[in-house]
């Protein structure tokens, strides 16, 4: 390659760079603006009975968030591999384009419709009320398309010629999968996962009016209480534009929501690095 | 080491007589292309039986078919007098009794021991794991060079010797019938030797039936020969005939030339 910078290269490298450089400067700002809030006692304590940010503690938001997106991926998870099992061991041509063709519309939708889905059949409909368990199904539901087209391509990277191998040693389908697939899929399946936790912990919208209060809960007593979280906590604390306090307690459980975000696309990053090698 | 200093035995095989496995009439299409026509074939209860023939004449399709990894086709295969169609208990349970070596080694990423032990289903025979293991290595002639570390990643052996661990782990659920499919394509001199030795020793038992481009292998093998173009079996006959005395133009071309027109 040469190395004379031409001015096409600049044009490039100037279209190229607010792609760096907006997100970078973005980030930076979460980051000045939250770390001044941020202790060991923000982390770990709860302002549930202060209400309205006016206590710094977020260790009940984090919590909320983390368990609806860890229940919304365990809740996909399986049907993600069902469907991505189906299309591989018995899916015609025209099966398989047509789920692509679904998965891909699905992954379109934007998540406040599912929001507005899950309030009409969960909360209302079966009367589970603003819920966790509503919000997990709701979280699934919203990265399922996408989990399952990594487990599809998951599958469609393991070499046929390893799939033939066990089939000419006479393994039955599930032998097949649970020996041979799921080991050589394993690490970008659980790659996958990671990035759907990222990918859950960055939904506000469909869990907003589904499983979500603003305060008077620290821990959701039950399946069907409400919770918490840290992205409605930000959406709230934000509303709150004369309260110096709260913003900052905002910028803080930003810093923490971008850090929890960033954490498992790092180790989903990690993770397809080491599978790559 | 040169290939012709390989000291071989073929074993003795005389007129074919139907038993182990019968073709009758195979006939498989594709996407409205003929890939097999009329293919009619025997297997002796041992010996080498070697499918020569340019580049798709469909003789891995004819594997694939007699192994049930290609479905759809049309015609009559039984292996010991069984329906392959009706066997009991499926396409899996006949896999078990007709072995397929590809022609690139593909072995599972962990260890030698359970590349070889791979296939073994049943109580009994996973208990006795540890002498099936021993006896099928042996059997492809590796035992010698991994009996110190049968832990070791089978991902760390050469290509030939990769093979030879395909062999044995084929070996490890006591086929009826092995096909191998252009077993020592991608091997060196020394590996391919090894193999086919372990190959005439493995025929003395049960049949082979080997696709090969090789035709000094499928000389030195001996056996049977049966010269497929086209989709079709153009001529058949024992190996030192069909080398020597080829009845069909076609195969007098393809024996000169490595190619032919069967159309």
């Amino acid at each position: 390659m040469s190395s004379v910078f031409t001015p096409a290269k600049l044009i490039v490298t100037l279209l190229a760079l607010p792609a760096l450089i907006i997100p970078a400067f973005a980030l930076g700002y979460i980051v000045y603006q939250g770390s001044s809030v941020i202790s060991w006692q923000f982390l770990t304590s709860s302002d549930a009975l202060d209400g309205f940010g006016n206590s710094s503690g977020i260790l009940g938001q984090l919590t909320g968030s983390l368990l609806l997106a860890l229940g919304g991926c365990l809740i996909a998870t399986p049907i993600a591999l069902g469907a991505g099992l189906f299309y591989q061991l018995q899916a015609n041509p025209r099966q398989r384009k047509l789920l692509e063709s679904v998965l891909y519309l699905l992954q379109a939708i934007p998540p406040i419709v599912y929001g507005l889905f899950g309030l009409v059949l969960f909360v209302h409909l079966l009367a589970w009320g603003v819920s966790l368990l509503t919000g997990m199904l709701i979280l699934a539901i919203v990265v399922l398309p996408a989990l399952t087209l990594n487990t599809i391509t998951s599958l469609q990277r393991i070499a046929p010629e390893y799939s033939e191998a066990a089939r000419a040693l006479g393994l039955s389908d599930s032998a097949l999968v649970g020996r041979v697939w799921l080991r050589h899929a394993r690490l970008e399946l659980i790659t996958g996962q990671l990035l759907a936790m990222a990918r859950a912990l960055s939904e506000t919208a469909p869990i907003l009016f589904t499983a979500t209060v603003f305060s008077g809960v620290v821990w959701p007593e039950s399946l069907l209480s409400p919770v918490t979280t840290l992205q409605t906590h930000i959406f709230y604390l934000a509303q709150e534009g004369g309260n110096p306090l709260a913003i900052q307690v905002a910028w803080g459980s930003a810093l923490v929501l971008v850090a929890s975000v960033a954490l498992f696309s790092l180790l989903a990053r990690k993770l397809k690095s080491i599978g790559e090698q | 080491m040169s290939t012709e200093a390989i000291h071989l035995h073929p074993p003795q095989t005389d007129e074919i007589a139907p038993g182990t496995l019968t073709v009758r009439d195979l006939h498989l299409q594709k996407e409205g292309k003929v890939i097999l026509h009329n293919i009619d074939l025997n297997l002796p209860a041992s010996g080498i039986t070697t499918l020569i023939g340019p580049s798709g004449a469909g003789k891995s399709s004819l594997l694939r078919c007699i192994n049930q990894l290609e479905k759809n086709w049309q015609g009559d295969v039984t292996l010991h007098h069984k329906n392959l169609c009706h066997w009991p208990g499926g396409d899996e349970q006949l896999r078990r009794h007709i072995g397929l070596i590809a022609q690139k080694p593909c072995v599972f990423p962990t260890s030698i021991f359970r590349n070889v032990v791979f296939g073994i289903q049943g109580f009994w025979r996973r208990r006795h794991a540890q002498h099936i293991a021993e006896h099928a290595l042996r059997k492809a002639a590796l035992w010698d060079e991994v009996k110190e570390r049968l832990d070791s990643p089978a991902s760390a052996l050469s290509l030939g010797q990769q093979q030879r661990l395909c062999i044995a782990r084929a070996l490890a659920i006591q086929p009826r019938l092995l096909m191998l499919d252009e077993p020592t394509a991608s091997l060196d001199p020394r590996s391919k030797q090894l193999i086919e030795h372990a190959l005439l020793e493995l025929a003395e038992n049960i049949p082979l039936l080997l696709v090969t481009h090789d035709l000094q292998q499928a000389q030195r093998l001996g056996g049977h020969t049966n010269f497929m173009c086209d989709g079709k079996i153009i001529e058949k006959n024992i190996s030192h005939v069909f080398f020597t005395q080829p009845q069909r133009v076609e195969s007098k071309e393809f024996l000169r030339w490595s190619s032919c027109d069967c159309n």
